[in-house]
């Protein structure tokens, strides 16, 4: 186990002596993903009002499979340790098959402005919301959030009225926002990108784009999962029309050696690291909370930044497949204890109408393959590769951390990277899907943090 | 390094890992061989197992075929990336053409046929029916001993890719490899959870477990010595092979590599490291979230096909990865692919074969700690050179004490007895017949 670790140290220590030479800037990537040829005609500005539909056809077709579903009987006591048990498999379906009303949720889906415009090519659907009413005098600021995988615009439907109507549930309404939540390209409703290469950058440049074109030259972001990428993207990209960038997920990949010192030391000298208790007690002992954890959840990650086509296969073809993919995140991001219960202690936190509603956008949508794509086009040269993520990010950042996050980053690795850190909160409870577990949490975090940011008229200050 | 170890051994096959156990078995130092219940719920307080050896016949029904058509007629796709061939996994363009050749001229019944052309059987271990193949040879001149083999599978595979390999050796005369000095009964079982062998129904089922459970069946069988042959077999890196790595490309001959293990090695981070890395998503997901993995390729006979018909392409040479159709067809018939698919799909085995990696990286350790004791058993090696890791003699050394033969194949990849069955029995013939006049 020593050697390991002194190979690692080494390996570690070669990258960062390579890695000396720092770029500042992180340009806007132009592209094209739709099929075939760019066409010499400029593109099609328009943004057209959408609307989620379904079909009898799309629905029985979808019973049918539900009823031939074929099941294999789970280990004896194995719970959720083997990924989602079966037994519990099968109450899901039958839920889904016989009380679940799938033309009630996309009325739900329907009940926010949905429009689809296209860019570089292809197009992007998303979710604007503006607020249903605005003090005199009062503007709006506009609010990019992005979701990740495997979720969707979906996740923030019960967000979304605490931030463009705050009064109304008890927040403080000095600030208002109007919400733009659109889908990740290969994603739900946006068109997945035809040809290689789509990649975070890419992501945030067509969002860039499409705030853009939105009317907007500034703009807060927030996002977690890809999500928190994309934005971070996003504030290299166009640092001057980001106003603030708010993430509950902030993993930093360009490690170094004083992270590799802090992971061996930390412990003991958390002081001189920066470390605060509640840091410690997330992070070790960091073989159990860091390394081994990260290899039993990330075979996923493994697979999909690898061979995409083919694991995303039979979850297109499978419903009841796609949702034991997707519902075994729910359940351990959102609690690693939930792995110890036999129904991955999914109603606990999340109804089902609003998982099998997410589970249904991506299975109407057909979209499973691409949306695994995007791991590979992001992960396939390994970590702490690409140019990215040796950049920092100075836009002012608040940051949202929560407990049942697979791996803790604390602020004293995150400041590394996000060089202007207005807010770090610890926060009392919650996982990765932040926005559909904790809305108020989450929204009220953003909500102080967009305070700060404009009290002090801070995105002025970032001068480059 | 740990990680490059440990991906390089079941990235390499699932059998190997068994026979390391079985020849481990006999060696020096014993292994505690242990026992074990795989059946639901208590073992039975009544000690006797039923014993008996009881002939099986596969066999289908219209109804399940009826419901594979069904299944294919309805199955979804999602349109590959432009100019992706193999590069993203299993291209749904060519999936397209499979499906419809496995739609319209597949014949499973037939197949069908053709797996029962060798007597199969069952019978029940350690709470489990094991299925196994034993096929003895037609004809043994008098005085003649017959040699018998347990040949075992990997994943994705089944008993059936020893169907080509069979006949040359239960008749090698026939297919003139030598003059029948050395002739076979060969017995190969399907592995608990895989095939036609029920799945174990408690958790811990690892190699170990297979091992003991196919000893008994040899021991049942009425052999008390026996030749196994398997898919391929683990190394562990250690110090030593770290200072070999690093000087082996320019003085091997110092660290004991010969030219063509330096052919077969490097670029070393390329062929090892990134290879690797880049073909072991599988074994990651399975090894962590089998049940998860295999739901949807249990439930979809097209997901299945996809996901088991990606290692046959990428395992059997990796530059397959740059054609469109990941080259199935230049080196296996769609028949012999699909029956292989269908043995998983029929008996719905995809999730306990997953599982099967789970089972053995959680005893990784224990795994360890007895590999360092070696396997003195007399072995034989044959180096396929598109194997996605090459293993050189030296290292094989490290657990393999007395290797008998070691020989560089000129051709052919993982599926070694499916691929290049004239090959790997010439090999294994070679390897009996030093064997024997020890």
């Amino acid at each position: 186990m020593l050697l390991e670790v002194f190979v690692i140290l080494g390996t570690i220590i070669v990258y960062f002596l390579r890695s000396r030479k720092k770029e500042e800037t992180l340009s806007f990537k132009d592209g094209w993903w739709g099929r075939g040829q760019k066409p010499d005609t400029e593109e099609d500005a328009t943004i057209w009002p959408f609307k989620v539909e379904t079909t009898e056809k799309d629905l029985s077709d979808l019973y049918r499979r539900l009823d031939e579903a074929r099941f294999s009987e789970p280990l004896e006591d194995s719970c959720f340790h083997y990924g989602t048990n079966s037994v519990y498999l099968r109450k899901v379906v039958s839920y889904w098959k016989n009380q679940f009303n799938w033309k009630k949720q996309v009325e739900i889906l329907n009940k926010y402005p949905q429009f689809k415009t296209k860019i570089q090519g292809i197009d992007i659907h998303f979710v604007h919301v503006k607020p249903p009413c605005l003090p005199e005098g009062r503007s709006a600021k506009p609010l990019l959030m992005v979701h990740g995988w495997p979720g969707s615009f979906y996740e923030f439907y019960k967000i979304i009225p605490l931030l463009t109507d705050p009064a109304s549930h008890g927040l403080s309404d000095e600030h208002i926002f109007e919400v733009i939540c659109p889908s990740i390209p290969g994603y739900g409703f946006s068109e997945a990108p035809h040809k290689q290469g789509f990649n975070s950058v890419s992501a945030a440049s067509v969002f860039y784009e499409l705030m853009l074109r939105l009317g907007f030259s500034e703009f807060y972001a927030q996002g977690g999962d890809w999500g928190w990428l994309i934005c971070t993207n996003l504030a290299q990209i166009a640092p001057n029309h980001l106003k603030g960038l708010h993430l509950n997920l902030a993993s930093v990949t360009n490690m170094g050696f004083t992270h590799l010192l802090s992971i061996l030391l930390g412990r003991y000298l958390p002081g001189l690291f920066g470390f605060q208790e509640e840091d410690v007690r997330r992070m070790f002992p960091f073989l159990k909370k860091g390394l081994y954890r990260i290899l039993l959840e990330s075979g996923y990650a493994h697979i999909q930044a690898t061979k995409p086509d083919t694991v995303g296969c039979g979850l297109n073809d499978s419903p009841v497949g796609l949702a034991a993919y997707i519902l075994e995140k729910f359940s351990t991001w959102t609690d690693l204890e939930f792995r110890n219960l036999e129904d991955g202690g999914l109603e606990r936190k999340f109804n089902l109408d609003d998982l099998l509603t997410n589970i249904m956008i991506y299975w109407v949508s057909g979209c499973i393959v691409s949306s695994m794509r995007f791991y590979k086009e992001n992960l396939q040269k390994g970590i702490g590769t690409q140019k990215h993520e040796k950049l920092p990010v100075q836009v002012p950042t608040g940051i949202a951390s929560f407990p049942n996050e697979i791996m803790h980053t604390p602020q004293a690795w995150a400041q590394k990277k996000y060089t202007n850190i207005v807010s770090f909160h610890l926060m009392p409870k919650g996982g990765h899907f932040a926005a559909l577990e904790e809305p108020e949490l989450l929204a009220e975090d953003i909500l102080q943090f967009v305070g700060r940011v404009e009290k002090e008229q801070l995105w002025r200050k970032k001068g480059e | 390094m740990w990680l490059a170890l440990s991906l390089r051994e079941p990235a390499l096959g699932v059998g190997g890992m068994v026979v390391c156990w079985l020849m481990s078995r006999r060696k020096i130092k014993r292994l505690e061989m242990g026992d074990g219940w795989w059946g639901s719920g208590e073992r039975p307080l009544r000690e006797n197992e039923d014993e008996r050896i009881r002939p099986f016949k596969i066999e289908t029904s219209d109804k399940e075929i009826e419901d594979l058509h069904h299944r294919l007629d309805q199955a979804r796709y999602a349109p590959p990336l432009e100019g992706a061939a193999f590069h993203y996994g299993f291209n749904s363009d060519y999936l397209q053409k499979v499906v419809a050749y496995w739609r319209n001229q597949f014949d499973w019944n037939k197949q069908v046929e053709i797996l029962n052309k060798y007597p199969h059987f069952h019978t029940t271990i350690e709470g489990i029916d094991i299925h196994f193949i034993h096929v003895k040879p037609p004809y043994v001149p008098h005085g003649r001993a017959v040699q018998p083999i347990l040949m075992v599978h990997g994943w994705p595979g089944s008993f059936y890719e020893f169907y080509k390999i069979i006949p040359l050796l239960t008749e090698p005369a026939k297919y003139g490899l030598g003059d029948g000095d050395v002739v076979f009964e060969v017995i190969c079982p399907s592995i608990p959870g895989y095939g036609f062998s029920e799945a174990p129904h408690q958790k811990g089922f690892d190699s170990r477990a297979t091992a003991r459970i196919f000893h008994k069946l040899m021991k049942r069988l009425g052999f008390k010595e026996y030749y196994v042959q398997g898919g391929d077999w683990g190394s562990r890196i250690t110090t030593n092979m770290l200072v070999q790595v690093m000087l082996g490309a320019y003085v091997p001959w110092l660290v004991g590599f010969t030219r063509e293990d330096v052919r077969r090695m490097y670029p070393f981070m390329q062929k090892n490291v990134y290879d690797l890395l880049r073909e072991s998503g599988y074994l990651h997901i399975q090894a962590t979230k089998p049940d998860t993995a295999g739901c949807g390729v249990n439930d979809s006979p097209v997901g299945l096909a996809a996901y088991i018909l990606e290692k046959f392409s990428t395992w059997t040479n990796k530059s397959f990865l740059h054609k469109d159709d990941g080259g199935l067809e230049s080196k296996y018939s769609l028949d012999e692919l699909l029956t292989n698919v269908m043995i998983y799909w029929v008996t719905s085995s995809i999730v306990p074969s997953m599982r099967y990696y789970k089972e053995n990286f959680s005893q990784d350790p224990h795994l360890t700690n007895d590999s360092r004791i070696g396997v003195y058993v007399p072995s034989g090696i044959a180096a396929f050179p598109e194997e996605i890791a090459h293993t050189p003699r030296s290292w094989a050394k490290m657990i393999f004490k007395n290797i008998v033969s070691y020989s560089y194949m000129p051709r052919g990849g993982h599926f070694a007895a499916f691929e290049e069955p004239k090959l790997l029995a010439q090999d294994i013939i070679h390897f009996v017949r030093r064997v024997e006049q020890l």
